[in-house]
C-alpha cells in the first residue's frame, strides 16, 4: 500500500525537482502533491498518526428530514398544528410558514445506546450501536445548491474542491491501479451543482472524482477501453501499440533527457494499462456470494441500485480506492430526499431504497475488518422544517440536521449536540460542516489548517477559515 | 457646482452618520485619544489580540477588539462595550474576572493597573478613532508595495552585442549569475511555437517548407506579422481572456442552465483581439458600453460571465445577490489589476492595502446591476427610431393633455373608438368533464360556472374541456373568477387566510371532430380587471411557473381575465376546447368558482381595457369630458407606441450580461462580511492604496449607476494606474513563456509571486502604454521576436544546477498543447477543421432534459462526423457544472474559479482519454483513410503522417517501427499512435 516510487537516478531526481519543465508540475503530480507527502511514521498520514485511511461517503441529496428519521421531537406532538414558526418567510424557504407538525411516523429506541430512530429506518435501527451522531449539524443557508456545496467543499458557490478531491490531493492514492477518488452518482440524475459536487476545483484535473456509471448499461468508466466501432483498436493492436508508444517516447526523451514531464508521460500509460486490468474486476459483482448480494438487497427492486452502489463501494475501497461518494437522489424537487408535499407519502420510498443497503454495508465494513481503517459517513445538505408546508409537507430547513458516521477512530453509539425542542435549530453542540470536515481530514493523519493551497492570493482550504476537530466523538 | 465640493458635501454625510463622539468637547477628546493611543490600544495589543483580531486569525466567541465595530457590534454575547458604563461592558466583567465564563485573558489575569486603564477608557466613553474615518488606523499594510508605485520610465540596460530590450534586460540578470542563455532554436520549432501560440494550430507541412526556405534577413518578422494579421489569432488569445474571466455558457450552482445568448461575447472578445482594440478601451467597453462605446454594448457580457446561483433571483435574493456582486468584484479586480480584493470582504486585507471599507466601495460600484440576459441595439442608430415612440409612451402614461390631445392623436384615439364600437358579446362555454388534479370536488352551478369544494390542495390544476356551439369562430377566452358564500372570505380563491389563488399558466387546446390529437392554441396577450402587486396577468403567459396572476386584497368580489387567441379558432360541430389552469404556487393559492366564455368579437372589443377608459367609452362621443377624451387617447397612444417600440426592439440582439435595476441598492460594509451586521454606507470607489487616483468616485449623480462603472473603468484604464500595466504585460508574457514575470497573473500582491525581473515588468508596461499604446499586437511582436523566446528549450545540465526553475529563463520552456490547442491540431491534420468564426456553440454532447431545471449532457452520444464537428474548439458550449471529461482531463479549468493560469497535469485517466477517446480514435481513422488516398505504400503514408502531425520526416528506426506496426494492425492505429506521442503534445 505505499505509494508507486519513480526510480530514477540520481542526477535525474536532481533535474527533476530543479527543473523539469515549466510550472514544476511534473512527476510529482503524477501521484499526489509535492507539498505533501504521507509519511510512515504517522501511519501514512500528514501531521500525526492516521486512523482512517480510506473513506466512503453516502450522501441523500435534497434535505433528509431529522424530526421524521434520527431526530425525536416529542414537542411536536403537543404543538401540532398550532402556528408558531417565523411570520416573515426565511431566505431560502420555498413556500410560507405553515402551522407546526409532528413527525406522522412511530418512533422507538433501540440499541443498547437506546438511539430514538423512526420506523422508516427499521434496517438502520438494528445496528444504532455501530453509528456515532451529529445531532447538531448546521448550514449557512435553506437552498440546495449552496448548501449541498458546503457539505463537499466548505463553501457555497462553485469553484471549490470537495473533500474527495483535498484528501486525493494531500494523500495520494493508496494503490495506482485504481482512481483515487470514484463517484456513484444516483442513475436518475446527477445532483445539485451537477458535476460542481465533486469537483477538484482549483486542484489539478486528476483529484477530480472519477464518475462511474454503474447501472449495467454501457461503460463503466468511459474511455477505460476503446469502442468497438474501432476495429484498429484493442486487443493486440493495443498491447503492441502501447509498447511502441513507450519505445517512441523514450527515443524523443534522449533529445531532453533531463525533462522529466515526458519521463511521467511514459509512466502514465503504464498506470492506464494497470487500470485496464484491475477496474473490470473491481465492478464484476458476481463475484459475490449469494448471502453477501442478498443481505444488500440486490435482489429487491426497492433496493437493488443502491445496493449495487454500496457493495460496489466496498470493493473499490478494499482495493485501495481512497475516497468513493454514493448519491441517492437525484437534484430536483421530486425522487429525492427533498420532501416538501407530502412527508408521509414521499420519505417512506427513499428511506427503503437506502435503508437495507446501508445497515448491510455497516455490517459487511465491519465484518471485512475494514472498519479498521475505514470512515463511513451518511450526510445531507440540510433538515426540514418542523412546521408544515402546505398541509402536509415540509420546507427547507439549514438550522439542524443529522449525519453520522461509522469506523476507524471513533466512539461507536454515542450522539453529539442536540436540536431544540422543535427541531428547527441547533440548542447545543452545533457543528458546521467545516467542523465534520475537520474531524474527517484530523482521523486521516491531517491538519486541517495546514492542507492548503494558493489560489488567486489565498491560501483555501477545506474548511475555508474556521473548523473545530470534534474531539468528543473520537476514541 | 464644482467636483470637489460635491465630494466633500459627500464626506461630511458619510462623517455625520458615522461619529458619535463629535460631541464630545475637542480638548477633552484630545486627552481620551491620548488615553487611547498609548495605554488602551498597546494593553489590547499585548493582552487581547491573540484570540480575538484579524490578524491572528481568531474571533474567539465572535468577538474582535482590532476596531471599533468589532467591540461594538461584539461576539456571540453581544456588544463588548457599553460606552460610559463600565458595569454593564461584557470586557470590563470579564476582566474583573467575575465569571468563570467570563475571565479573560484566560490563562493570566490583567494587573489592577492594567484593568484601571480599561475601565478608565470605558468609563470616559471609549473613544476608539480606529473606526473612524480620517483618522489614522492600526497599521495598515505596506502601500509601497512594488505593484502599486507609481510606473517610473526607464531605459533598458546597455549591453553589448544585444539589441533587443528584453534580452538587455534577461541578460543582465542571467551575467550576474553566470548562466548563459540557449541557441536558437531550429526552424521547425521556432515555427511551431509561433504558430501554436498565436493561433493555437500547428504550421502546415507547406508552411514550413516555404519558411524554411526564405532564411533572408526579416523572414521571422514577417511570418510574425503574418501570424498576428490571420483572424486565427483572436480565436486563440479569446480562450485566455475567456478563462481569465470565468466566462461559460450556462450558470453553474445548482441549475445550471444554458445561456443561449452568451456567445455573442465570446465572438465579440475573438473580434476585439483580432482589431487589436488599444487595452484601455477593451476597459472601457467591457465595464460601461453604453457610456463610453455604445456601438459595442455586447462587451457588457463581460459584467455577466461568472456563475449565477440563482436563488439570488428567487428564494434567497439577499445571501445570494451579495455573493453575485462579489463575484463581479473579484473578477474585475483580478483582470484588469491582478488585484485581491475579495480578500478585504470580511476584513481589511490581511497583506496588501485594501481596506475593507475599499472592497465595499467595490461592491457599491455594481449595485445597480445584475447577470442576467440583456437586449441592446446591435445598431446605435435604432437608438434614434426608438425616440418619438418612447416619448409618446411617456406622455400616455402621463396622460400629458398637450399632446394627446393634439389633432392627429386626437384623430387616431376617434378612429380606434369608431372601429371598436361597442363591447364584445361574451358566450359562456358549458362544460361537458372537469378535473382537478389537486383532489378537490368540483361542482358544475347552473350558471356554468365550477364551484371547488372539499379538500383543499396546496396546488392546483384544473382541466375542463367543452364542445363549445356558439361561436364558431373565437378570438378569446375569457376567465371569470366569481366569489361564493361557500369559499373562505368568500373567494373567489381558496387561500384560507384571504380567499386569494395565484393562477401560474393558462393553456387552452383544440380538439378537431374525431382527433385525438390536441393542436396548441398558442395565446397572444391577456389582460384583466385587476393586478395585484408583483402578480400581474402578463405572468400567467411567460413560462416561469413561480410567478402568477393574484388578486390581492381585491378578494370577496368578481374579477376576470382576457386571454387573445394569436389566430381566430374555428369552431367545427363536434371539436372540442381543452383548458388547463395551472396553479402551482402552493400554499393553497388556489381557485374557487371560476367560469369560462368565448367571442367572436375583435380583438380590440375583448381585451380588457383599464377602469378609465371603460368608463369613457361607455359616454357618448360627443359627451365625454375632456378627462375622458384623454383617457381614450393615452390608452390608444399607448398601445400604439408599445407595438411600434416591440417591433423595433424585435430587431435588437441579446447577449448574456447585465441587468439594470431601477435604482442602485444601497450597499453597507458589513462587519466581518456578515449581512446581518451592516455598518455604515459605502459609497462608489475603488482601491485607496494609489494616492495618484481618486479612491471614492465623483459622481454627479449616485443613482444614474452606470456612471459608477463608468467611473471604475476610468479608474482600472488610467494611464496612472500601475496595476492596470504591470497586469496586462504580465499576463501576456505568461502565456508566451508558460509562466509570468510574476508568477501569479491574478495576484501582484503580497500572496502573489514576486517578480523575477521588476525593471523588465515595468519597461514592458510603461512601453505597451506609451510606445505601443496599449496594442496587444505591438506587445505580441516584441516579445516573440526577443532572443529569449527564440531560445532551445532543452534543458542544461550547467545552467539547472544553478536555475534549476529557469527564473532566468536562459532557455524557453516546453509547453504541453491544452485540450484546444490538441483537438484543434487533430482536426487540422487530418482535413477535418472548419474554420468558419462565430454564431451560437456548438455543443459537443446530445442534450436531454434533465430532472429539474438542469438538463442531462451525454458527451459520450456525441457523434464526430456531425458537420459543426469540425469547428474549433473555442466556439463550443462550454457547461460550468458539467463539463466535457476530454477537456477536463486535458486540464480545461473550472470555470467557477478565475483562472488566470491552467494547470498542466498528467495521469493515467488522462492517457485513457487520448488513447480510447471518441474523439481520437475518429480522427485516426480519418487521417488514415485520407493518408490512403494519397499513396498506396504503407512507407509512404507513414511517412506523410510524420510530416502532417509532426512536421518533419520519420528517422529510419521510427518508419520502420511503425510501418511494421501499420502492416499488422491498420495505419488508423498507427495515426492514433502518432496523437499519443510526447513529440506531438509538447511545442518545444
Amino acid at each position: 500500500m505505499t505509494p508507486l516510487q519513480p526510480d530514477l537516478s540520481c542526477r535525474r531526481r536532481f533535474l527533476s525537482k530543479s527543473g523539469g519543465g515549466f510550472g514544476a508540475l511534473a512527476l510529482g503530480d503524477l501521484l499526489a502533491s509535492e507539498t505533501f507527502t504521507p509519511r510512515p511514521e504517522f501511519n501514512g498520514g500528514l501531521h500525526h498518526p492516521a486512523k482512517v485511511k480510506r473513506v466512503i461517503q453516502l450522501f441523500m441529496t435534497g434535505g433528509v428530514s431529522p424530526m421524521d428519521t434520527f431526530d425525536y421531537k416529542p414537542a411536536l406532538e403537543k404543538l401540532h398544528g398550532q402556528k408558531l414558526g417565523p411570520k416573515n418567510k426565511p431566505e431560502g424557504f420555498t413556500a410560507a410558514v405553515g402551522a407546526m407538525m409532528k413527525s406522522p411516523f412511530e418512533f422507538r429506541q433501540h440499541g443498547n445506546s437506546g438511539r430514538w430512530v423512526s420506523n422508516v429506518f427499521p434496517h438502520q435501527a438494528e445496528i444504532v450501536d455501530e453509528l456515532t451522531f451529529l445531532m447538531a449539524m448546521t448550514s449557512k443557508t435553506n437552498v440546495h445548491g449552496p448548501s449541498t456545496l458546503m457539505m463537499n467543499t466548505g463553501f457555497l458557490l462553485t469553484g471549490f474542491p470537495c473533500m474527495g478531491s483535498w484528501i486525493s490531493y494531500g494523500l495520494g492514492s493508496l494503490r495506482d491501479n485504481l482512481p483515487t477518488f470514484v463517484v456513484l452518482p444516483d442513475p436518475k440524475g446527477l445532483p445539485y451543482n451537477a458535476k460542481a459536487a465533486f469537483s477538484s476545483g482549483f486542484l489539478p484535473a486528476q483529484h477530480q472524482g472519477t464518475m462511474i456509471n454503474f447501472t449495467g448499461k454501457g461503460e463503466a468508466i468511459s474511455n477505460l477501453f476503446p469502442d468497438k466501432r474501432y476495429p484498429f483498436a484493442g486487443g493486440a493492436a493495443d498491447d503492441d501499440g502501447l509498447k511502441l508508444l513507450a519505445e517512441l517516447n523514450r527515443h524523443h526523451a534522449e533529445s531532453d533527457p533531463a525533462n522529466s514531464q515526458l519521463d511521467s508521460r511514459i509512466q502514465s500509460y503504464e498506470l492506464a494499462a494497470k487500470m485496464q486490468l484491475a477496474a473490470p474486476e473491481a465492478f464484476d459483482l458476481s463475484r459475490e456470494s449469494e448471502t453477501t448480494r442478498k443481505a444488500y438487497g440486490l435482489d429487491n427492486k426497492v433496493t437493488e441500485d443502491f445496493a449495487r452502489r454500496c457493495i460496489l463501494a466496498r470493493r473499490l475501497v478494499e482495493r485501495g480506492t481512497r475516497f468513493v461518494q454514493v448519491w441517492s437522489g437525484p437534484d430536483g424537487p421530486v425522487n429525492n430526499w427533498d420532501n416538501h408535499n407530502n412527508i408521509e407519502k414521499e420519505l417512506p420510498p427513499m428511506a427503503a431504497s437506502v435503508d437495507q443497503p446501508i445497515a448491510a454495508l455497516v455490517r459487511d465494513l465491519k465484518a471485512r475488518g475494514l472498519f479498521d481503517d475505514t470512515l463511513l459517513i451518511w450526510t445531507t445538505e440540510f433538515g426540514r422544517t418542523p412546521f408544515a408546508q402546505g398541509s402536509v409537507g415540509r420546507d427547507h430547513n439549514g438550522g439542524t440536521f443529522v449525519t453520522w458516521m461509522a469506523g476507524a477512530g471513533l466512539k461507536p453509539g454515542v450522539a453529539y449536540g442536540e436540536s431544540d425542542d422543535w427541531g428547527y435549530k441547533t440548542a447545543s453542540g452545533k457543528t458546521y460542516c467545516y467542523d465534520l470536515h475537520a474531524t474527517i481530514l484530523h482521523l486521516m493523519g491531517i491538519n486541517h489548517e495546514k492542507l492548503s493551497v494558493r489560489q488567486n492570493g489565498i491560501d483555501r482550504r477545506l474548511t475555508d477559515v474556521h473548523g473545530h476537530v470534534v474531539e468528543d466523538i473520537l476514541a | 457646482m464644482s467636483e470637489g465640493s460635491q465630494y466633500s458635501h459627500v464626506i461630511i454625510a458619510l462623517m455625520a452618520a458615522l461619529t458619535v463622539s463629535r460631541v464630545v468637547a475637542e480638548e477633552a477628546k484630545a486627552g481620551h485619544l491620548a488615553h487611547f493611543n498609548d495605554k488602551v490600544l498597546p494593553l489590547l495589543q499585548e493582552k487581547c489580540f491573540k484570540c480575538h483580531s484579524h490578524e491572528s486569525g481568531k474571533m474567539k466567541g465572535g468577538l474582535t477588539l482590532d476596531s471599533r465595530a468589532g467591540w461594538s457590534v461584539g461576539g456571540d454575547s453581544g456588544p463588548a462595550i457599553v460606552p460610559g458604563d463600565p458595569d454593564k461592558s461584557l470586557l470590563i466583567k470579564a476582566v474583573h474576572r467575575l465569571d468563570d465564563d467570563y475571565a479573560m485573558p484566560p490563562k493570566e489575569a490583567l494587573t489592577e493597573a492594567e484593568v484601571k486603564i480599561l475601565v478608565d477608557w470605558v468609563r470616559a466613553g471609549a473613544l476608539d478613532p480606529r473606526g473612524e474615518k480620517g483618522t489614522a488606523k492600526v497599521e495598515r499594510p505596506d502601500t509601497n508595495w512594488w505593484s502599486l508605485r507609481p510606473l517610473k520610465p526607464t531605459g533598458p540596460p546597455k549591453v553589448e552585442g544585444i539589441n533587443h530590450p528584453i534580452d538587455a534586460f534577461l541578460s543582465v540578470k542571467r551575467q550576474a549569475s553566470g548562466v548563459s542563455p540557449s541557441p536558437h532554436a531550429d526552424r521547425r520549432t521556432q515555427l511551431r511555437r509561433l504558430t501554436y501560440g498565436l493561433h493555437g494550430l500547428p504550421p502546415t507541412w507547406e508552411s514550413l517548407k516555404q519558411f524554411e526556405a526564405d532564411p533572408g534577413d526579416g523572414a521571422y518578422e514577417r511570418l510574425v506579422d503574418a501570424l498576428l494579421d490571420s483572424p486565427r489569432y483572436g480565436e486563440r488569445w479569446a480562450r485566455h481572456w475567456l478563462d481569465t474571466i470565468h466566462f461559460a455558457d450556462s450558470h453553474g450552482c445548482e441549475h445550471d442552465m444554458e445561456r443561449p445568448n452568451a456567445w455573442r461575447f465570446r465572438d465579440y472578445v475573438i473580434e476585439r483581439f483580432n482589431a487589436d482594440v488599444p487595452w484601455p478601451r477593451f476597459i472601457r467597453e467591457q465595464l460601461a458600453a453604453d457610456v463610453f462605446h455604445p456601438e459595442q454594448m455586447v462587451a457588457l457580457g463581460f459584467i455577466g460571465a461568472g456563475p449565477l446561483e440563482v436563488s439570488s433571483k428567487g428564494t434567497a435574493p439577499v445571501t445570494f445577490a451579495y455573493l453575485d456582486r462579489d463575484d463581479m468584484v473579484n473578477q474585475t479586480m483580478a483582470s484588469f489589476a491582478s488585484a485581491t480584493a475579495g480578500c478585504a470582504r470580511c476584513h481589511d486585507h490581511k497583506f496588501d492595502p485594501i481596506s475593507q471599507d475599499d472592497y465595499y466601495a467595490l461592491q457599491a460600484v455594481f449595485a445597480g446591476v445584475d447577470k442576467g440576459d440583456m437586449k441592446y441595439d446591435a445598431d446605435p442608430r435604432i437608438a434614434a427610431k426608438r425616440k418619438p415612440w418612447q416619448a409618446l409612451l411617456k406622455a400616455a402614461e402621463q396622460k400629458d393633455a398637450t399632446i394627446l390631445l393634439a389633432a392627429d392623436h386626437q384623430r387616431e384615439a376617434k378612429a380606434w373608438a369608431d372601429r371598436r364600437g361597442g363591447d364584445a358579446s361574451w358566450d359562456v362555454l358549458q362544460p361537458t368533464t372537469f378535473v382537478s388534479t389537486g383532489g378537490a370536488e368540483l361542482k358544475l352551478l347552473d350558471d356554468g360556472s365550477i364551484l371547488a369544494g372539499g379538500n383543499s390542495p396546496a396546488t392546483e390544476n384544473y382541466v375542463i374541456t367543452a364542445e363549445p356551439k356558439q361561436p364558431k369562430t373565437a378570438t378569446a377566452i375569457k376567465l371569470e373568477l366569481l366569489p361564493h358564500e361557500s369559499l373562505p372570505h368568500n373567494g373567489p380563491g381558496r387561500q384560507p387566510g384571504n380567499g386569494n389563488l395565484h393562477l401560474n399558466a393558462f393553456t387552452c387546446q383544440l380538439f378537431e371532430a374525431g382527433s385525438k390529437e390536441p393542436v396548441n392554441l398558442p395565446i397572444l396577450s391577456a389582460s384583466a380587471d385587476f393586478n395585484q402587486e408583483g402578480w400581474t396577468i402578463s405572468h400567467v403567459l411567460d413560462g416561469d411557473p413561480r410567478t402568477a396572476w393574484g388578486i390581492h386584497p381585491q378578494e370577496g368580489k368578481k374579477h376576470y381575465a382576457v386571454f387573445l387567441f394569436k389566430e381566430p379558432v374555428k369552431l367545427k360541430p363536434g371539436s372540442r376546447l381543452a383548458v388547463s389552469l395551472e396553479q402551482s404556487h402552493g400554499t393553497q393559492h388556489v381557485i374557487g368558482r371560476f367560469r369560462l366564455s368565448l367571442t367572436e368579437s375583435s380583438p380590440e372589443q375583448a381585451q380588457v381595457l383599464p377602469p378609465g377608459v371603460r368608463d369613457a367609452l361607455s359616454t357618448p362621443a360627443d359627451q365625454r369630458s375632456k378627462e375622458q377624451q384623454l383617457a381614450i387617447a393615452a390608452h390608444v397612444a399607448s398601445e400604439v407606441a408599445t407595438a411600434e417600440l416591440d417591433a423595433i426592439s424585435s430587431a435588437q440582439q441579446t447577449v448574456f450580461g447585465m441587468n439594470k435595476k431601477s435604482v442602485p441598492l444601497t450597499v453597507n460594509v458589513l462587519n466581518r462580511g456578515d449581512i446581518e451586521q451592516p455598518l455604515e454606507v459605502a459609497h462608489p470607489g475603488a482601491i485607496s492604496a494609489m494616492s495618484v487616483l481618486e479612491s471614492r468616485f465623483h459622481l454627479s449623480d449616485p443613482n444614474n449607476e452606470a456612471s459608477r462603472r463608468a467611473a471604475l473603468a476610468k479608474w482600472l484604464a488610467s494611464a496612472e494606474n500601475p496595476l492596470t500595466w504591470r497586469s496586462i504585460v504580465n499576463r501576456v508574457w505568461h502565456y508566451h513563456f508558460g509562466r509570468g514575470i510574476c508568477d501569479t497573473p491574478n495576484d501582484l500582491g503580497r500572496m502573489g509571486g514576486q517578480p523575477s525581473h521588476p525593471e523588465l515588468l515595468d519597461w514592458l508596461a510603461v512601453w505597451f502604454r506609451d510606445e505601443a499604446k496599449g496594442s496587444l499586437k505591438k506587445l505580441h511582436r516584441l516579445i516573440v521576436t526577443s532572443d529569449a523566446y527564440r531560445q532551445q528549450s532543452v534543458i542544461r545540465e550547467d545552467a539547472a544546477r544553478i536555475d534549476g526553475d529557469n527564473r532566468l529563463l536562459w532557455r524557453m520552456n516546453a509547453m504541453r498543447l491544452d485540450g484546444e490547442q490538441y483537438r484543434d491540431s487533430i482536426r487540422q491534420v487530418c482535413g477535418r477543421i472548419d474554420l468558419t468564426m462565430g454564431g451560437p456553440g456548438i455543443k459537443h454532447f446530445v442534450q436531454t432534459k434533465g430532472v429539474f431545471m438542469t438538463p442531462n449532457l451525454n458527451y459520450d452520444a456525441y457523434d464526430w462526423s456531425r458537420p459543426d464537428a469540425g469547428r474549433r474548439d473555442i466556439y463550443r458550449v462550454v457547461w460550468r457544472g458539467i463539463p466535457d471529461p476530454f477537456m477536463e482531463a486535458m486540464d480545461f479549468p473550472n470555470l467557477g474559479l478565475l483562472t488566470p493560469k491552467r494547470t498542466h497535469t498528467i495521469s493515467p485517466l488522462q492517457s485513457l482519454v487520448l488513447f480510447n477517446s471518441d474523439f481520437v480514435l475518429y480522427h485516426a481513422d480519418c487521417l488514415a483513410r485520407q493518408l490512403k488516398q494519397e499513396s498506396a505504400a504503407i512507407s509512404q503514408c507513414v511517412a506523410s503522417a510524420y510530416r502532417r502531425v509532426l512536421q518533419r520526416e520519420p528517422g529510419n528506426f521510427e518508419l520502420s517501427r511503425m510501418q511494421a506496426y501499420a502492416e499488422a494492425h491498420g495505419l488508423a492505429a498507427t495515426c492514433r499512435l502518432l496523437f499519443n506521442t510526447n513529440e506531438f503534445l509538447y511545442v518545444e
